[in-house]
């Protein structure tokens, strides 16, 4: 095991490197750098102009600029954003906060609504209550995201219409206000309840997706597994069939949909950009398109290369869970 | 199979027609609850996208200045009296509300404008070729402008939706076949290629000279002293010797030139890339960056001078494959569109663009599964056959291992079609894809997010390309589910 980890470990590098490589090299694609900007500005001169270039690196060939970039992430300095004029790092760490809340919530909710509705779906083949949940996750996949998180700020909008206050709050990720206090001045249980209650409808947008093909996928798997040998035999052996359906079928069958955790971070990642950009949540995904237009590239970088890592990191326990539950993996 | 008619004596299978796998698979097909359906509605939703001029009233670029986010105008069937009538439209009217000062829209029902089915109205090319004018709906009064038929309201420039929605419809609706189809292009020859090969090792550079350590080992080896000359004994002399045997050394040659090249080419980058890292470095970082990069010089003169480096395609294909599904799609697919989208291109190229930048995203994942196919297909008896047969490697590959993933492809190319659809949805709704003036289903949906929250609910005409999006990707959806059924080959019954 210990093998495989180390195996799997030095695997990453090269796949780090690459990946932040190829993102460096995509944001050389654009025309002209952040500061060609600057020069349409009369109220900078060339001298100036030429000062800001050797500063952010941006007269070297961009193969130096990409390792002293990397040089720098390796002793955890993301570089200078040149539209925020700070450290990058300052500018990204609540994006990230905040696109975490997000994610995490919907893998929650992921995990919570689809696992009972799988398993009620195999248990019962072909009744009504599985038909509807087929239908439904048809409907799930199909919805792109953003329509959906536009229909959900409708929605909001209508309730609010119809009772007169807000009951899911029209965008955004936090109130001014908390019971008439300023958010920030207000208690911690507090401004998180807040933040949960404005997370509700992102939640629901972004996981419905992946909700739906969990659900599927958990059926077929409740579905096979019951037809094996071993499930036979413990009704053979005259087990109740709470037993046998929660023990033996139930337990085999939910190993690789907790072990896929790992697989449903990028559907997610994606699904709650959308949702980030449609409902005003302040995430990683609306930062990342404002520093495309500006050419921020440390900004880019910050966000991809951490977003690769969190990738890998989900990956990398994904695999070491389903080599832990399944040794037939380890030794391949 | 042979023809039951000769064999009347043997009874069983009397009766039975046999069936090839093609014909099984379109009996399942048609058995699948939605297929039919998903198939019909594809089928309109295509065929009302290229007939977008004839269907829409108005051309594409049509945009009435005056006339901005104007509510779907109202077909009525019934006069004032309630008798039954020629459907009419009445003319819209802009005017200030006198309090708020806000745009309304008011109808002005005292002439009505009879609505024509099958009318002369404003020219066009069909196809690009053939000059037209029919319109499916529209009157003598749509031209001249003297009252609106917008069935679905208009946008903020004044055009008519119903109209753009058809043309949006034809980019939507064929960016994901095109985008699938160069994905399975280069899919299949990266994946072809990484299963074909899988195992052989190609060389990256041989090195010129008798590796030291060999003297070695081989001290006590009978055989080694024959090639333990100082050059003879390097592995670019070996590389020599096997092509001189194999006479193929004029490609030989020609890959030598190709790895030197290479070689020259990335030792000098990394030579470039040090010097320009130390002039602009100090400190400890500055020293460490020397261990490294000279490190890393050093090495590659070693490979070069005496070692030799040899790499398994698969694996360099299978590596590029990981570093591509490492970044989240989503993000690759905006700073990638986001950068080249600030250039300026006529439409033609945009599209190419997009569609471009779909296969480029989404070709990994099909390579690695058509890898797995190929891996266990080149072991079959007919791809050895045909080896035996002297059959070159791309006769083996194109003419007898792919096709036997073909019910693959199908059930692929059904789902990943969707796929692009949404994805070029979402990248045109976020402004990266596909710019004004052309439209698609994701442009059009984005000016109802444009506007601002709280107008959302005043402008709810603007969801209806959304309904399009969602409608296109649940049937094809339903199709690709059908045809996974329909040509599973476990599925017999």
């Amino acid at each position: 095991m210990t093998a495989y980890i180390i195996r799997r470990f030095l695997h990453l590098i090269p796949t780090f490197l690459g990946a932040t490589f190829l993102a460096f090299l995509v944001i050389q694609l654009a025309p002209g750098d952040f500061i060609t900007r600057l020069e349409l500005d009369p109220s900078y001169d060339r001298a100036q102009i030429e000062n800001f270039r050797r500063l952010f690196g941006l007269d070297q060939p961009f193969t130096v600029q990409y390792a002293k970039w990397l040089s720098g992430f390796l002793k955890g300095y993301l570089g200078l954003s040149l539209s925020y004029q700070t450290d990058v790092w300052q500018v990204l760490k609540p994006r990230i906060l905040n696109s975490m809340v997000l994610v995490i919530s919907s893998i929650v909710f992921v995990y919570v609504v689809s696992i009972p509705i799988g398993i009620y779906s195999a248990l019962r083949q072909y009744s009504w209550g599985d038909r509807f949940w087929t239908t439904f996750a048809f409907f799930g996949l199909a919805v792109p995201n953003f329509f959906f998180a536009l229909l959900m700020l409708y929605f909001a909008l209508w309730l609010k219409d119809t009772f007169g206050h807000e009951i899911f709050p029209i965008g955004g990720m936090r109130s001014l206000y908390v019971d008439g206090v300023d958010f920030f001045e207000a208690p911690k249980w507090r401004q998180w309840l807040d933040v949960m209650w404005h997370a509700v409808l992102p939640v629901i947008v972004a996981g419905t997706a992946g909700t739906a093909g969990l659900m599927r996928v958990m059926r077929t798997q409740m579905l096979e597994t019951k037809m094996q040998d071993y499930v036979r035999t413990a009704r053979a052996k005259g087990l109740s069939e709470r037993v046998v359906i929660y023990k033996h079928i139930l337990r085999n069958a939910v190993i690789p949909i907790i072990a896929s955790i790992g697989f449903l971070l990028p559907e997610l990642f994606g699904g709650a950009g959308f949702v980030e950009v449609v409902m005003a949540w302040p995430g990683l995904t609306p930062l990342i398109l404002d520093a495309i237009f500006s050419i921020d590239v440390y900004i880019i970088m910050g966000s991809i290369s951490i977003s690769v890592v969190l990738l890998m990191i989900g990956n990398l326990l994904s695999d070491l869970l389903l080599a832990w539950v399944d040794p037939r993996i380890r030794y391949s | 199979m042979s023809d039951p008619n000769d064999n009347t004596n043997l009874l069983e299978g009397l009766g039975e027609r046999s069936q090839s796998y093609w014909q099984k698979a379109w009996m399942r097909f048609k058995r699948h609850p939605f297929a039919r359906w998903a198939s019909l509605v594809l089928i309109i939703l295509y065929t009302l996208a290229l007939f977008a001029d004839f269907v829409g009233p108005y051309p594409e670029a049509k945009s009435f200045r005056k006339l901005q986010f104007v509510p779907p105008t109202k077909v009525y069937f019934k006069t004032e009296d309630g008798r039954w009538t020629r459907p009419y439209v009445c003319k819209v009217e802009r005017t200030r509300n006198p309090r708020t000062f806000k745009l309304e829209f008011k109808e002005n029902c005292e002439e009505k404008y009879t609505v024509y089915f099958v009318v002369h109205g404003h020219p066009y090319k069909f196809l690009g070729l053939v000059p037209m004018d029919l319109h499916l709906m529209g009157g003598p009064w749509l031209v001249e402008e003297k009252a609106y038929l917008f069935l679905w309201g208009t946008d903020d420039f004044g055009r008519d939706l119903f109209s753009r929605i058809w043309f949006g419809g034809r980019i939507s609706l064929t960016i994901g076949i095109l985008a699938t189809i160069v994905a399975l292009i280069i899919g299949i020859t990266m994946g072809g290629i990484s299963g074909y090969y899988a195992g052989t090792r190609v060389h990256i550079v041989r090195g010129l000279f008798r590796p030291p350590q060999k003297r070695a080992t081989e001290a006590g080896e009978a055989g080694a002293r024959e090639q333990n000359g100082f050059f003879s004994g390097g592995a670019l002399a070996e590389g020599w010797r096997e092509a001189a045997r194999e006479r193929r050394a004029p490609a030989f040659l020609a890959g030598l030139a190709v790895q030197y090249a290479f070689w020259g080419a990335a030792a000098a980058v990394l030579y470039g890339t040090m010097q320009g890292f130390l002039s602009i470095t100090s400190g400890v970082e500055r020293y460490v960056a020397m261990l490294v990069f000279g490190g890393l010089l050093a090495v590659m003169l070693w490979i070069f001078l005496f070692g030799r480096l040899a790499v398994d395609v698969d694996d360099l294909i299978m590596r590029t494959t990981e570093i591509l599904a490492a970044i989240p799609t989503l993000f690759l697919l905006i700073i990638l569109s986001g950068m080249l989208a600030q250039y300026d291109m006529p439409s033609s190229t945009r599209f190419m663009l997009v569609l471009t930048i779909l296969a480029f995203v989404g070709w990994g994942g099909l390579a690695r599964n058509i890898r797995g196919f190929v891996l266990q297909l080149r072991e079959m008896e007919y791809a050895q056959a045909a080896r035996a047969l002297g059959a070159g490697d791309a006769r083996i590959l194109f003419r007898h291992i792919i096709p036997g993933t073909l019910g693959y492809l199908i059930v692929v190319a059904s789902l990943q079609i969707p796929g692009y659809i949404l994805a070029e949805s979402g990248l045109s709704f976020l402004g990266l894809g596909i710019q004004e003036p052309s439209s698609s289903w994701g442009l059009l949906l984005s000016k109802a997010q444009q506007i601002g929250i709280s107008a959302i609910k005043e402008r709810p005409w603007l969801f209806i390309p959304g309904f399009f999006i969602f409608v296109s990707i649940l049937t094809y959806n339903y199709l690709g589910d059908a045809l996974r059924d329909a040509l599973d080959p476990r599925a017999e019954h």
